[in-house]
Formats: C-alpha cells, sequence, structure tokens
C-alpha cells in the first residue's frame, strides 16, 4: 500500500480562473490538510482572519492548509512539503499557464515520494473557445483540455446559461466523454478536488458532504468480489457526469483486495492492505437514477468471464 | 596624466570604415588617443610623454572582439565536469578533442575514470550525443566501474545515463526510480522529466560553492582565451541573485580580470516567470544600481518567447516538426506582451530570445503592437538567436527596426542533424539566415551563448561565412555572409547590440583601448581557415594580457 503524497494539478491557461479556485480551496473549512503550491504568491488574496503565520513564501492557515509559492524549482517545492513535520494529507499544485499537462503530470505524478491524483484543467467559459483557435497558444489550451481529468469551467455566470451549454458542447466535441464541472464562481469541491477521503478506513465512514448541491457521491459496499476486466470496461462506459470513482475491492482473479482509483477517463487498479473494507464512491454531477446506474454497472462486474467482451456487451444490453 | 603607450603592429584592422587601417594605436589612461602611423601620430607624440611598444610589430590588431550572449553561470556548473565532446572544444586546462564514435567515447570515458584518484568523486560527464557516440547504457558504465557512480549528461540536457553505483548512490528510493516512465533502470536512462529526479541529487555536487568558483574560474580563462575583451551575461540571475552576485564580483570584478561583462538581467524570474511587470521593473532598475568597473548594467532587460532550440521546443509555424510534436512557450504570449509593455515604457533596450519562426513571429507582433502604442526611436528591440525564421519575417525585422544577436553555430552542429530527423531539408537549409540579414542591412552580432557552442569569435565568424555543416558540406550557400560582415558581428555590431558602441567595438580615438591580438590578418587568409587563426591575446584598457600557452 502506497504511502505516497497525491497531487491533484490545477492547470490552465492565462486568466482561466486558477487564482480564485486557489483562494477558495484555502479559505474553505473542510477539514484536510492541504498544502497548495502557488507560482505567484502576490496573487493569493485570504481572508487576514484565516492566516496564522506567513512569511516570504509560506502561508499558513488556521484550517491546517498552508500555501507556498513554488520558486524556480518545482522538485525543491515537492521535497520541502514532503519534509514537513507534519506531510500534507493532499497537494494541490498550480501549473503555470504555459505548462503542457501531460509533461507536468509526469513531472510530479513520479517525483519520488508523491502520485498523481488528479488533472483539472481550469477553461474560462468567456475566452476558451477563442484561446483555443489563438495562432500562439490555440494548440496548448487544447492540449490542456484534451489532457484534462477534470474540466472545471469557470465564468459561466457570465455568459448566461445558454452560451455556457455552447461552450460545453464544444468541450464535449473537442473531447468525447469529457468530465465537466461548472465552477462559476471558482468554487471546487473538496471531494472533486481531492477525491473521497483517502486514508482507507475512512472510506467506510461519513462521505464529505459536498457544498455544491450538483456535486453528488453515491457509496455502495457491493457484496461479491468483482472483476478487474470488467470494471475496467464499466469504466469506460460510465455516463461522462460521474467525475471520480473511488473502491477497495477483492479481486475477483487473485482473490486479493485491491484498490480502483478512477478520476475523469483515467484508472488505475494498486494493491490494497488486506484487512481494508469494500467500499465503492462516486462522485459525480449526474442525477440520482444516473449516478445509481453507474454504481450498478461497475458492482455487476462480479463474475469471472470467459470471453469478457461478448459476456458485457450482454450484461449492458439487457 | 599618464604617459603614452603607442603599440605598433603588422596592421590595425580598425573596423571604423571611415579609417579601416593602420599601423599604431596610441594609448593612454586605458583610452585610444590618436590612430595611423606613427608619422601621422607626430602632433600627439611631440606634445606628450610617451613609448613605443613594438612588441605586435609582427601581429594584426582588432578590435576587442565582443560576445553579447553567453551565459556565465552554466560554465561554472558545467566546466568543472569532464567533457567528451563530438566537436572539439578548446578548453582553458584541455583541448576536449572531436570524440565521434562509440568506441571512442567508451574509451576516453575509461580513461577518465582510471586518472581519477579520489574513489569517492562522482564522474560526472557532459557532452555525449547520440547520434555521434550511439547508445551508452548502464551495462556498459558498469564496465567503466562498478564502485563509482558515472553521470553522462547528454549535451544539450535530453537525457543522462548511469551506471548501478550511480542508482545507488541517487537519493530517491530504487522502488520511486522503477515506476518513473521516464526513468528506465535496465539501460540506466533518465530522461524529460526523469531528468530532474536525477539532478536532485546531482545539483548538490554541481551547485557546490567551490566548484561553482572554479568552473567560473575555468569560464573567465576560456574568455579570454577566445580573445574577447567584452561579453554579455544575456539572462541574469540564471539561478539565484545573491548566490551569482557574490560569485561575480568576487571572480570577475578583479584588477587581473580581461574583459568586461555587460549583464543584463531577466525581465522575469525564472521558474515562475511571475510577478506583475511593474514589480519586475522595479527590481530590474535596483539591479541596475549594483554596476561596477567590470561588471556594467544597462538599461537592457532580457524576455523569452519560446523554448530551446537544441532541445527542439523552439515554436514553429506550420508545418511545425517531421514528428508532429510540438514547442514550448517559455513564457505566456500574453504575460510575455505585458512585460514587453513596461519595459518599452520605461525605455528599456529588449533582447528576446526567440528560436522558432512562431516565437519570432510572436515578438515581432508585439514589438509592432509597441510602436503603434508609443513610437520609439532607436529601440534596438533585439531578437536573440534567431535560429528557425522566414525571409518574411526577417524583412519585418528590418521594417520594425529590430536587431538580431545570432546563434549561428546551430547550422554547423544541428544543420544536418535537423535537415533528417527534425524539420526537413529546406528549413534546415536556411536556419541562422545570416546572408538575408546581411542583405537586408540588419544589424547583426553573432553569439555563443556558451556553453551552446563555443566562445570563440573566429570560431563563429567561420561557421557564417563557410556555413560548413558538420559533416564538412555547405548547408544553405545563399545564407553565407561576407567576412566584413563576419567580423562586424563579432566587433562594433555586437557592440551596438550591447548598447556600447560608443565605447568599444572599433579602434578609433576615443575609445576603450581594447583590442584582440591576432597572428595573422583574417582578410588574408582563406575563409576556411578563418578559425585557427592563433590569437597571442589581448589587451584590455590599455594592458597586454598574452594567454597562456
Ligand atoms: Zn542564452
Amino acid at each position: 500500500m502506497t504511502t505516497r503524497i497525491p497531487i491533484t494539478i490545477l492547470s490552465g491557461y492565462l486568466g482561466a480562473g486558477k487564482t480564485t479556485i486557489i483562494n477558495r480551496l484555502l479559505s474553505g473549512d473542510h477539514g484536510r490538510r492541504v498544502a497548495v503550491l502557488v507560482n505567484d504568491f502576490g496573487a493569493v488574496n485570504i481572508d487576514a482572519s484565516l492566516i496564522e503565520t506567513e512569511d516570504d513564501n509560506t502561508i499558513s492557515l488556521t484550517n491546517g492548509c498552508v500555501c507556498c509559492s513554488i520558486g524556480d524549482d518545482l522538485g525543491a517545492a515537492l521535497d520541502a512539503q514532503a519534509a514537513r513535520h507534519i506531510p500534507p494529507e493532499n497537494i494541490l499544485l498550480e501549473a503555470s499557464g504555459v505548462a503542457e499537462p501531460k509533461r507536468i503530470a509526469t513531472h510530479v505524478g513520479f517525483w519520488p515520494g508523491f502520485e498523481l491524483d488528479a488533472l483539472i484543467v481550469a477553461a474560462d467559459a468567456e475566452t476558451v473557445r477563442n484561446r483555443a483557435n489563438d495562432k500562439f497558444v490555440g494548440q496548448l489550451v487544447r492540449s490542456q483540455i484534451r489532457h484534462a481529468d477534470i474540466i472545471a469551467l469557470t465564468k459561466t455566470d457570465l455568459v448566461g446559461p445558454e452560451a455556457a451549454r455552447g461552450v460545453k458542447a464544444w468541450l464535449r466535441n473537442q473531447v468525447p466523454n469529457a468530465r465537466i464541472f461548472e465552477a462559476p464562481n471558482g468554487t471546487l469541491p473538496v471531494a472533486l478536488a481531492f477525491g473521497a477521503d483517502r486514508a482507507s478506513n475512512a472510506l467506510s465512514g461519513p462521505v464529505e458532504p459536498a457544498p455544491h448541491s450538483h456535486l453528488r457521491t453515491v457509496m455502495c459496499v457491493p457484496g461479491t468480489g468483482l472483476s478487474r476486466a470488467g470494471l475496467a470496461r464499466a469504466i469506460e462506459a460510465l455516463p461522462s457526469s460521474v467525475h471520480r470513482v473511488k473502491g477497495f475491492f477483492r479481486d475477483l482473479e487473485t482473490g486479493r483486495m485491491t484498490l480502483l482509483q478512477c478520476v475523469g477517463r483515467r484508472h488505475e487498479f494498486l494493491e490494497a492492505p488486506t484487512d481494508t473494507e469494500t467500499v465503492l464512491v462516486l462522485i459525480g454531477v449526474g442525477s440520482d437514477t444516473e449516478m445509481n446506474g453507474a454504481m450498478d454497472l461497475l458492482t455487476a462486474s462480479d463474475a469471472l468471464e470467459a470471453d469478457p467482451k461478448s459476456t458485457f456487451a450482454a450484461r449492458i444490453s439487457d | 596624466m599618464s604617459r603614452i603607450t603607442v603599440y605598433t603592429a603588422r596592421k590595425v584592422r580598425t573596423m571604423n570604415p571611415s579609417f579601416p587601417e593602420a599601423e599604431a594605436v596610441a594609448v593612454r589612461d586605458g583610452r585610444i588617443v590618436e590612430v595611423g602611423t606613427l608619422d601621422s601620430m607626430k602632433p600627439w607624440l611631440g606634445a606628450h610623454e610617451h613609448v613605443i611598444d613594438d612588441r605586435f610589430k609582427d601581429h594584426v590588431l582588432m578590435p576587442g572582439f565582443i560576445d553579447p550572449h553567453i551565459h556565465p553561470a552554466v560554465g561554472g556548473v558545467l566546466l568543472p565536469s569532464y567533457w567528451i565532446t563530438a566537436m572539439e572544444w578548446q578548453l582553458p586546462d584541455r583541448i576536449s578533442p572531436a570524440i565521434k564514435t562509440h568506441e571512442g567515447y567508451l574509451e576516453r570515458l575509461g580513461e577518465i575514470e582510471r586518472s581519477m584518484d579520489d574513489p569517492d568523486e562522482v564522474l560526472l560527464t557532459w557532452g555525449f550525443h547520440k547520434i555521434w557516440h550511439g547508445d551508452v547504457f548502464r551495462e556498459q558504465l558498469n564496465e567503466i566501474s562498478q564502485t563509482r557512480p558515472v553521470f553522462v549528461l547528454q549535451r544539450s540536457f535530453h537525457e543522462a545515463v548511469t551506471n548501478d553505483a550511480g542508482l545507488d548512490w541517487l537519493e530517491a528510493e530504487r522502488s520511486e526510480l522503477e515506476r518513473h516512465h521516464q526513468i528506465d533502470l535496465e539501460t540506466g536512462r533518465f530522461f524529460e522529466t526523469g531528468l530532474a529526479v536525477l539532478f536532485q541529487s546531482v545539483n548538490k555536487i554541481t551547485l557546490n560553492p567551490e566548484r561553482f568558483a572554479r568552473g567560473l574560474e575555468m569560464h573567465k580563462r576560456m574568455v579570454h582565451l577566445g580573445g574577447h575583451t567584452t561579453v554579455g551575461d544575456m539572462a541574469y540571475p540564471m539561478m539565484n541573485h545573491d548566490f551569482e552576485w557574490e560569485m561575480l564580483s568576487e571572480r570577475i570584478d578583479r584588477d587581473d580580470v580581461p574583459f568586461r561583462m555587460k549583464i543584463v538581467p531577466r525581465g522575469a524570474l525564472r521558474g515562475d516567470w511571475n510577478g506583475s511587470p511593474t514589480e519586475n521593473l522595479a527590481r530590474v532598475n535596483e539591479m541596475e544600481t549594483l554596476g561596477t568597473h567590470r561588471l556594467r548594467f544597462g538599461n537592457a532587460v532580457k524576455l523569452f518567447a519560446d523554448g530551446g532550440f537544441n532541445a527542439e521546443l523552439m515554436q514553429l509555424l506550420p508545418p511545425g516538426y517531421i514528428d508532429g510534436h510540438h514547442g514550448e512557450w517559455l513564457v505566456a504570449p500574453e504575460y510575455f506582451r505585458a512585460l514587453a509593455e513596461q519595459y518599452w515604457k520605461d525605455g528599456k533596450q529588449i533582447h528576446v530570445h526567440c528560436t522558432g519562426d512562431m516565437g519570432l513571429e510572436l515578438a515581432l507582433t508585439v514589438l509592432e503592437d509597441l510602436l503603434a502604442v508609443q513610437p520609439r526611436f532607436n529601440h534596438r528591440f533585439t531578437i536573440e538567436h534567431c535560429g528557425v525564421s522566414t525571409p518574411e519575417q526577417a524583412g519585418r525585422i528590418r521594417d520594425l527596426g529590430a536587431i538580431v544577436s545570432a546563434a549561428v553555430y546551430y547550422v554547423h552542429e544541428l544543420g544536418e542533424a535537423y535537415w533528417h530527423h527534425s524539420i526537413g531539408y529546406e528549413r534546415a537549409f536556411q536556419m541562422s539566415r545570416m546572408g538575408t540579414l546581411e542583405r537586408l542591412g540588419i544589424t547583426t552580432a553573432f553569439h555563443s551563448d556558451f556553453v551552446v557552442s563555443p566562445p570563440q569569435p573566429l570560431h563563429t565568424a567561420w561557421v557564417a561565412v563557410n556555413r560548413f555543416a558538420e559533416s564538412g558540406a555547405v548547408l544553405g550557400e545563399r545564407e553565407r555572409t561576407s567576412l566584413d560582415f563576419a567580423m562586424r558581428a563579432i566587433t562594433i555590431d555586437a557592440a551596438y547590440v550591447l548598447n556600447m558602441e560608443n565605447e568599444i567595438g572599433s579602434i578609433r580615438a576615443g575609445k576603450l583601448a581594447d583590442f584582440t591580438v591576432l597572428e595573422a590578418d583574417p582578410w588574408e587568409t582563406p575563409l576556411e581557415d578563418l578559425k585557427d587563426i592563433p590569437i597571442w591575446g589581448t589587451v584590455f584598457e590599455g594592458r597586454p594580457f598574452p594567454v597562456e600557452k
């Protein structure tokens, strides 16, 4: 079982709303020890009453979070977090506006002692389409969107519902099955940014209530073991309203406890401690019916399949 | 006032087109008082105490060479490493011969290992290039040493390779190396982001102050060997102002150093490239007050557009790269624009790192807009590098009054490699289009961007006039320059790029007495031998400094 610190990358081109997202996340009362690593320390703007201490490149907050500037050595900034007396549970890393997301995800996701949790790309409903066609940055902006696990669509309040629908349709056209989360005023729920609570046992406890009405969490304890291959295919068939899946299950093939982590369209299976309790948690923006349907899809992967493809096709068609 | 010293010479090439040749130059208190013949300078010599110094009677004097774009901190980091290079490099204490084969590479590496006295010293070698040295893998390095960590750093930091001892020496746990997608333990290769994991440990060696000071000391000697009397540190600081300023003040700002350094601060700091433009302006303005006799600032800043040329991260206009990858922006174009506006309004000379034609397009587009909003004369907006460009862009450089500081060496080392592997024949053929710049009358300096290429102006000029690619074939004969253009680009036009042409760059009364002393006259030397003209040494502000033999 891994003890690496998970990193959520917040990418997006200039003006996409990353700083607002960061300011809100830092000020929120969410009960997690998060370290936020930012490029521009000067742009961080937090209510003074929340600040415990502040020095040249670190702000400590009363809610247990810290905000640090990255400086010119990303690895050193990560090492400094790992070396803290009490290391953070999660790291939110603000990527530079011109960073190729794939590259930064590889850089920090494989940095010794760390792992990639999610790549969230902020896109500004007002300007993203123009930017995506810009002569100088169009390729970069399209690449950022394409590589996102979750797209945080900001400033939708400024463009009105119809234009926001238009942008979403355009995004889906760029990235089939894109996971889009509307964050009109820059609020990114903690469960979306960092997933269900990380500690294995906490998964079976109450999942944090999402402050946002449209973010839903659905939990289920599958009665049987599940098949990895079946899960992998079920994940591919999930509706785009499911943004995250996390769970522990007994692998039917090996009989071992296994951790499933899925953010957006990307998933991985990891070995889990044998005494972990079985549970699956879904986080998304779908309706109750949609979310429950998604859960059913996942928990149906409960048989070893002789010919997985055809069995699977049969299952989803009935 | 001191006595006048008259240096006589076989020939003085003044680089002053109105008075191109002379036989003697009279110097007092570090400045030139008269140029001509002993006969023509009689009025001065009759009126003032003087001495004739004929030690250069068999030599040719030129204005002190100028390289407007080097990086002393990179020298500080790399020069103390062991070099094994595909091209020949003249280093202060050694020649790094051209080693172009796999066997030759490993043989040389073994020799180096056996020559090391301290069994605990880590072997860091720089200069490896797959095109010439083939695949060098962990197992081969294990044969070099089972116990000593060996790190092979690729010439432009694309990758590094190490042996088992090296893997053990790194701080990162083996399991962390194992899972990394850009580290291959089987071959011992670290590439792209995997390299950062290697440098996490290796930097502790390279940034050691004692070692860095040693590197800077070697760099000083290299600058002298190349015949320079002025260099530009084009993007200061590299990493850390306090550390580097202490090093530079200690090592460069001394009486025994035969050159001055113009320091051009970064318009935005590395890494984050952030901070508001006004804060950055304040930082740069404050830095400018630090200037000393040898460490000079001017009213200039360095900005960055697209990524490195050697790393194939330049931003290209269509059709882009053969393999379809994309270049990168070093700063967001909008932020580049905001910084440029701020510095433009403050009247600064702006140097912009542009390597690909899309990077250049951005720089020219921004310049055009700046000119529309606030016209400036004599702005000297400088395109640094100018690797891949179009002929039409060259016209626009001229139309907008911009100038160029060019990395000519690209065509020599990378021209053929980029033809075959990166951008194809037509654009590789025309990269570093110096001939076009000459035809358009654009003021152009040549630079080495050390350690991108050797800090040897005659070598750079040799590339420009011949365009010999690595194989020896001529690549892009229509982009060759005249000898005059090339020699101006390392003297008077380089001075112009550094905004110092009133003080240096040619030999005329009133200027600083900086000379490069050559054993032969470039104008009487076959063009293909230009790089081999021996350099006796220099005169810096009137004082002769022979190179150590
Ligand atoms: Zn440079």
